[in-house]
């Protein structure tokens, strides 16, 4: 029932049509959340028609959102994915609270927001340098900051790109995942063994926000893969404490 | 240009919240769709009923209801593609005719979900019967019985349990139901009866005309993904899909099955319209007579589907009814962990079973009670359809995005409805479902009086759907105003 996948070459008048609906999404930016089809469509000096159907075009891809009384649009949450998100460094009380833990434990600490849907490092450990970013903002399945953010978010799979192999351990199939992203939704915490590679891991937990529990960054653990299968009750502990003296912090 | 009113404040969470948002895939969606409108049970059953108006053009019949089908579709696309509603039709007429008119919708659905569930057992019920007696199983009112209360309390448990849950039990069975389908028609149209065609009474286009509406019939169900808004992937588009694809779809079947019956008894006197059960006696005359019991199956099983899909539409539709505050709140709980409408389904369903297994049980006939479960729920349908088609321009006006396009849909389709809903009721004059149709409809305006006496303010903003929430959108204007 859904339209084939595979890319299909451009013909006829579609280039137009994807001008058409870039336009759209820059006049509704410009113009501010509420304003109606009947404005973009005097606007752009668009068809009425046209301008509906690309609309409901974009409601549909959630690009776009239609508030409350119908009439109305808005850039949807999914608008976030076509600008790169800013790195903001977080304030120098959060920064203490990192530090505080990188001096009780042995492993790496790193602290990550997720802004824009997107797993940024915002504070990696100078002294056990993480996996690169790029790659952490690419294939969060992997990461187990990753998986924090997956497991937030009901449409998860449609920031899964590739389910691509990085070792032996690595998840690969979607019914796998899925359980995983349930186990870290139902535990609040996630881990990844040796699955980016083969000799590290990393146990992951949430900050939410103190009002409404909004997921606002993860504060994570890194260290030998064999160690972060272990239950690590005391320390899983104390990674907790420290992400809930953060909250307030991040919010 | 910027005199902009000042936004509304964006809600933190939507009106229908408790329900798992956005969690049911495309395909998930679509199969509860066409469960609902359970095209094996209307490829076997349906043709005979329209044959005995359309007689020859019994085709036809079939492409028209398809047609007519395909035009409620693109009405209620024009909703779905702008809103995701959690009750149905009723919710989408909210939004484009008045309270009182919603509440006719909601009360038309609550019947024909009600119904068509029961009916659905019923089927089932019936079949597995059948299928029982076939296989040199014990004849007796028990084992329906104890069929509707095993699938019925089944249905309910599935529903209850997540809608993903009973998406994909529903997905598989009907999966399986139409392939049997498919086959056991496929084999019956390869190798019609040898002999040679009678000339067949030439019906008319009086004829034609007539069997559209039990052609029709076959279709009901076919909406069911609306009452899915929130809780699917990428709503907007998902949802017009699934109930455009059901109504083609079902029709391409219901066409497919319908030339198979009249081709396998043209050389036979009085054709198709002369037959009670068409479909075993093309297999015994092929000679696969071991198909019946294949057919008896995967009727079984597409009734069950549909049991199963009903359940879900019906209690989301009372759920709704209770967020909006015209029904009693305790219908409007989800479950915090399978996040459905529990109480609702706690209800609706024991009652619908207990109901329906002593109607059997006091040995009522199976065959009677079927049809008349199903031409109440036509009732409701038929309501249902005829307003929300009528909302759809008002709607778009409203938000002042009409187009040529949608009053000319409701321009032919109301009408046609319209006919449809007088021929019914004419149909059906001497028979009890008149006087069931009277009562329920009296039933309802009371229940709209006394909504509108004692709460007011929830009947003049009735039509809750999963709007957008301060979430949902970028930069979150609602929060920064």
């Amino acid at each position: 029932m859904t339209a084939p996948r595979d890319p299909l070459p451009l013909s006829g008048r579609q280039p137009r049509a994807v001008r058409s609906a870039l336009a759209v999404l820059e006049e509704v930016v410009a113009a501010g959340p509420g304003i109606t089809a009947k404005e973009i469509s005097a606007a752009l000096k668009m068809p009425q028609a046209t301008t509906y159907r690309l609309l409901n075009l974009l409601v549909g891809e959630e690009y776009l959102v239609r508030l409350p009384d119908l009439k109305g649009f808005a850039l949807g949450r999914r608008a976030a994915r076509l600008a790169v998100p800013v790195t903001t460094t977080p304030p120098t009380a959060a920064r203490a609270v990192v530090d505080h833990l990188r001096g009780l434990v042995r492993w790496g600490v790193h602290l990550a927001s997720f802004g824009a849907g997107q797993v940024t490092l915002v504070d990696p450990d100078p002294d056990h340098p993480p996996s690169d970013a790029a790659l952490l903002a690419r294939y969060p399945q992997v990461s187990a900051l990753g998986r924090l953010l997956l497991a937030d978010q009901p449409e998860w799979r449609a920031l899964v790109r590739e389910l691509r192999v990085f070792t032996e351990h690595t998840v690969s199939s979607t019914s796998e995942l899925a359980a995983r992203i349930d186990e870290v939704a139902h535990d609040g915490i996630a881990r990844q063994c040796g699955e980016l590679r083969a000799d590290r891991g990393c146990l992951a937990v949430p900050v939410r926000a103190p009002g409404d529990g909004r997921l606002v960054a993860g504060l994570a653990l890194s260290g030998p893969a064999t160690r972060v299968a272990d239950p690590n009750i005391e320390l899983v502990a104390l990674l907790r404490e420290h992400a809930d003296r953060l909250a307030p912090l991040l919010a | 240009m910027r005199d902009r009113p000042v936004l509304p404040r964006l809600r933190e969470r939507s009106p229908v919240h408790g329900l798992r948002r956005r969690g049911l895939a495309p395909l998930e969606v679509f199969a509860q769709s066409v469960s609902g409108a359970a095209p094996s049970a209307a490829m076997a059953a349906t043709p005979a009923i329209v044959a005995a108006s359309a007689g020859g053009g019994t085709v036809w019949s079939f492409v028209v209801a398809t047609g007519l089908a395909l035009l409620i579709a693109s009405c209620v696309a024009r909703f779905t593609r702008r809103m995701a509603a959690t009750g149905g039709l009723y919710s989408l007429t909210a939004k484009g005719l008045n309270p009182g008119a919603a509440f006719a919708s909601g009360a038309a659905l609550l019947v024909g979900y009600g119904m068509l569930a029961a009916a659905a057992l019923t089927g089932g019920a019936t079949y597995l019967q059948a299928l029982v007696a076939r296989l040199g199983g014990p004849v007796s009112v028990w084992v329906p019985v104890g069929a509707v209360v095993v699938v019925g309390f089944a249905a309910g448990t599935l529903a209850l349990r997540g809608v993903r849950l009973s998406a994909r039990v529903v997905l598989l069975v009907e999966l399986v139901s139409i392939v049997l389908m498919l086959t056991i028609f496929g084999l019956l149209l390869a190798s019609p009866p040898a002999g040679p065609d009678l000339p067949q009474p030439s019906p008319g286009v009086g004829g034609i005309v007539a069997g559209v509406l039990p052609a029709l019939a076959a279709f009901i169900g076919f909406e069911i993904a609306t009452a899915l808004g929130s809780e699917t992937r990428r709503p907007f588009r998902t949802v017009p899909r699934a109930v455009t694809w059901t109504a083609a779809v079902s029709g391409l079947l219901c066409v497919f099955a319908a030339q198979t019956q009249v081709v396998g008894f043209a050389s036979v006197p009085g054709g198709l319209a002369a037959q009670d059960a068409p479909v075993p006696v093309l297999a015994a005359a092929g000679g696969w007579p071991w198909l019946t019991p294949l057919l008896d199956l995967g009727l079984t099983m597409s009734f069950f589907a549909c049991a199963l899909a009903t359940t879900n539409a019906l209690a989301r539709v009372l759920f709704s009814l209770a967020r909006d505050g015209v029904a009693p709140r305790a219908f409007g709980r989800t479950h915090p962990r399978f996040a459905t409408p529990h109480v609702a389904i706690a209800v609706v369903v024991p009652v619908l079973v207990v109901g329906l297994a002593a109607t059997v049980a006091a040995g009522t006939a199976l065959a009677p009670l079927l049809v008349f479960l199903l031409t109440v729920a036509t009732g409701g349908f038929l309501v249902a359809y005829l307003l929300v088609c009528l909302a759809a321009p008002v709607f778009l006006r409203r938000i002042g995005e009409l187009t040529w396009s949608a009053v000319a849909a409701t321009a032919v389709i109301v009408p046609i409805l319209l006919a449809a809903l007088v021929a019914y009721v004419l149909a059906s004059g001497r028979t009890p479902v008149v006087v069931v149709l009277a009562a329920l409809a009296a039933a309802a305006v009371g229940w709209f009086v006394w909504a509108r006496l004692r709460r007011p303010a929830e009947v003049a903003s009735i039509g809750v759907y999963d709007e957008t929430v301060a979430a949902d959108v970028l930069g979150d204007p609602g929060r920064a105003a």
